[in-house]
């Protein structure tokens, strides 16, 4: 967003890429059959073994894409799963598309319920970047009128299918939302991106670009403005700093030769992802920054935030039981979820602060993972797994991390990436209150089922792994006070004027919400606050 | 339904045209979909399969064993979906499952022949599944089994993996995804939100 918005402002940028650049054709296999794949797209199982990361981003619809390598370490007790996507666009090739915009109840948390401290700005004063970049991108949905959900520009919405409707008369007995996500999967034609076509394996990868990615809708028209230059398998190492301590370019690897590079220029823009940014701010150690670069508040790293997800509930719905199969999978995430509605009436209506959300999907998928529930072997069986087919639901709770002191990021005193750059050391626990919101999400969705007429066989005793969402943020928080936030509410260091944040790491909480959208317009408004600046003066000033 | 199948060249060509995608400078490159490289495709049935990492008679007994899990019966099942060819080239590229299925066949050859002083495919239909029944059923369950229960599950898990993966699986739940829809599909019986009242299944 930050490189679009900057060069189609006529500003030159130089765009560092981590990893290599992606061709749709090779790439993105999303319409191969499993059986057109050598391992059926469970993957090479020799490869899955070699490799480091506790989550294997690579199946065989995208290959070469995830990087394998560690660049973590986990404190004692701690456990962090950390998918990185260098390749150019990122995470946002793959994303599960939810854009839901964040609301003033999550913007004045703290003074609804005391906890922690409130974000620096108003739900207004972002409305328009909210405006500008579903326009941007995309966005299906419904208005909605819900208290944690402002509305926002809609594309006509993801229809229902038969489970949904299932479930929504479920949630309607027992009083809970049951309605269209915010989904930026293009519906109609957008701003000539093609309609979706509703083949269903979105997260492998758009061969068409039906879906928001930064390579289909943001780099060409940063490309066509002429004024940027992009140089891929560069692995951003630290940034430079000049006497005064403030940012003159980025030291880099580059990935092939392993040689050390300079680039040099008037501002520094970090959108590393949240814990990439981290590394390189904290990796950036000078005279003037002995621990890291803007960090005189002593909070970069500190305040890591995540969703935790987990299965609270799975089963099926007998009244689908032998049906014929439906396209259900035309979206490879959610068209339904569950927006938050606890906390709503009073922040203390519950036994935690805040709130979650779930999302609900289910029926017709490519493979029968509810193979589990149903014994035996013989005819018996192939009857009961195609009887089986379109009846099963499965809901992910998505519950944010309240910000605490023992959740943090430094660098690894010792240990070292293969490229020579020092690791992170991730702290970090689940808190009682995303604990007990977890076990509040289990007896919802079980509820829920009951009252839909559905039978619920399993829920996971234990969330996923933090970081398995891939929604960190919180690292390099904004806020008005120079001593206590990274940023100020401009995504814009304190510290160093010319050096900005365009990614999750300045959110200052997390949400029931996930964070790409807001990303995107916190990244917009920073850029314009940018240029805003760049064209008053010759110096970045606070 | 507005939803309609149609070949995949079709649509991407149908697409590409109606949205102009020629010069895409956000990627490497791009060059028209029309030919997807087909390099990875996987000869189904090849006259005969040579075992990558099973012996010939580990083999014949992993292809009987799969056969009764998913059986040709009305429809087609494991074996006809080639589903012993993909457990062996799992295998080959996986230490840890070589060793639990190699000991796995083993303790099913002897616990056959505990039972009947046969080997496993020496026995009548009737005794393997009763053989096999007790590794299947929690309620059937035996002391003493627990290698067998475990070994059952794993080639049953990889037996369901290489079936509902197989286009001879996918048909037979009549898998609907990875296709062109015109528009987003709705539930068809927006009369009956509840489908309490749904026409009876077939069969």
């Amino acid at each position: 967003m930050a490189i679009k918005t900057l060069c189609e402002a006529g500003m030159e940028v130089c765009a560092l890429n981590s990893g290599r650049a992606l061709d749709p054709e090779k790439d993105f296999r999303n319409h191969r059959m499993p059986w057109d794949l050598k391992y059926r797209s469970f993957g090479d199982p020799q490869l899955a073994k070699q490799s480091e990361a506790g989550f294997v981003g690579d199946t065989e619809y995208v290959e070469d894409v995830w990087e394998r390598e560690f660049t973590y370490t986990t404190a004692p007790g701690a456990k962090w799963s950390w998918a990185r996507c260098s390749a150019v666009g990122g995470r946002t090739n793959f994303w599960g598309r939810s854009a839901e915009r964040f609301g003033e109840i999550d913007f004045r948390a703290a003074t609804l319920d005391h906890h922690d401290v409130d974000w620096p700005l108003h739900y207004e004063e972002i409305a328009p970047y909210y405006t500008r970049v579903e326009k941007m991108i995309g966005v299906a949905s419904t208005v909605q009128n819900r208290p944690s959900n402002p509305d926002g520009d809609y594309l006509p919405p993801m229809n229902f299918r038969c489970f949904d409707m299932i479930l929504q008369t479920g949630a309607k007995k027992i009083g809970v939302p049951y309605l269209p996500d915010r989904i930026a999967q293009l519906t109609v034609e957008h701003d000539g991106h093609p309609a979706c076509h509703f083949c269903g394996n979105c997260t492998s990868g758009c061969e068409v670009g039906s879906f928001f990615s930064t390579p289909w809708f943001l780099l060409p028209k940063a490309d066509a403005s002429g004024n940027l230059e992009l140089r891929t398998n560069a692995l951003a190492k630290s940034i430079l700093v000049d006497e005064e301590g403030k940012a003159s370019g980025v030291s880099y690897l580059d990935r092939a030769t392993k040689q050390e590079r300079e680039v040099y220029g008037r501002a520094v823009i970090l959108a590393a992802s949240c814990l990439g940014t981290t590394r390189i701010m904290l990796n950036s150690k000078s005279r003037q920054w002995p621990t890291g670069i803007a960090n005189s508040s002593g909070q970069l790293g500190h305040n890591l935030c995540d969703h935790l997800y987990g299965t609270p509930a799975a089963g099926y719905l007998p009244q689908l039981l032998g049906q014929p199969s439906f396209p259900d999978n035309v979206s490879d995430s959610s068209i339904a979820w569950m927006p938050r509605w606890q906390n709503l009436n009073h922040p203390r209506e519950q036994n935690f602060a805040r709130g979650y959300s779930v999302y609900v999907d289910g029926g017709c998928w490519e493979f029968p993972a509810y193979y589990d529930q149903i014994e035996g072997f013989g005819s018996s069986f192939k009857r009961e797994m195609k009887r089986r087919y379109p009846t099963p639901v499965t809901f992910t709770s998505q519950i944010p991390s309240l910000p605490s002191a023992g959740n943090f990021v430094e660098i690894d005193p010792v240990a070292k990436d293969s490229y020579g750059i020092p690791k992170l050391r991730i702290h970090f626990q689940w808190g009682e209150n995303e604990i007990r919101m977890w076990e509040h999400s289990k007896k919802a969705c079980a509820d829920l089922m009951q009252a839909a007429g559905g039978v619920v066989e399993d829920s996971s005793e234990e969330p996923e792994t933090p970081g398995y969402s891939q929604h960190e943020i919180g690292t390099c928080r904004m806020g008005d006070d120079p001593t206590k936030f990274v940023t100020n509410r401009f995504g814009q260091t304190h510290d160093v004027a010319n050096l900005f944040i365009c990614d999750g790491s300045v959110f200052v909480n997390g949400t029931d919400k996930a964070p790409t959208l807001s990303i995107l317009a916190f990244a917009l408004r920073t850029s314009e606050h940018l240029i805003e600046q760049f064209r008053r003066s010759d110096s970045f000033q606070h | 339904m507005a939803g309609q199948s149609v070949a995949r060249r079709e649509i991407l060509r149908s697409l590409a045209i109606a949205a102009g995608v020629a010069a895409f400078p956000g990627f490497s490159k791009w060059s028209f979909a029309c030919g997807h490289p087909q390099q990875s495709l996987q000869p189904i049935r090849p006259s005969a399969y040579q075992p990558i990492f099973f012996s010939a008679p580990e083999y014949t007994l992993l292809e009987r064993l799969i056969d009764i899990i998913i059986p040709s019966d009305e429809t087609p099942g494991a074996r006809d979906a080639g589903v012993a060819e993909f457990i062996d080239l799992m295998a080959s590229r996986d230490v840890e499952l070589q060793h639990d299925l190699r000991a796995g066949l083993n303790w099913l050859n002897k616990h056959s022949e505990t039972l009947y002083r046969a080997r496993f495919l020496q026995v009548s239909f009737e005794q393997q599944s009763a053989l096999l029944e007790p590794l299947a059923y929690k309620k059937k369950f035996r002391k003493g089994e627990e290698q067998g229960r475990k070994f059952f599950s794993t080639v049953r898990e990889y037996t369901i993996m290489g079936f509902y993966t197989s286009e001879i699986g996918l048909k037979e739940l009549d898998f609907p995804g990875f296709r062109f829809y015109a528009e987003s599909p709705a539930c068809p019986h927006k009369d009956d939100p509840g489908h309490l009242h749904l026409p009876p299944p077939k069969g």
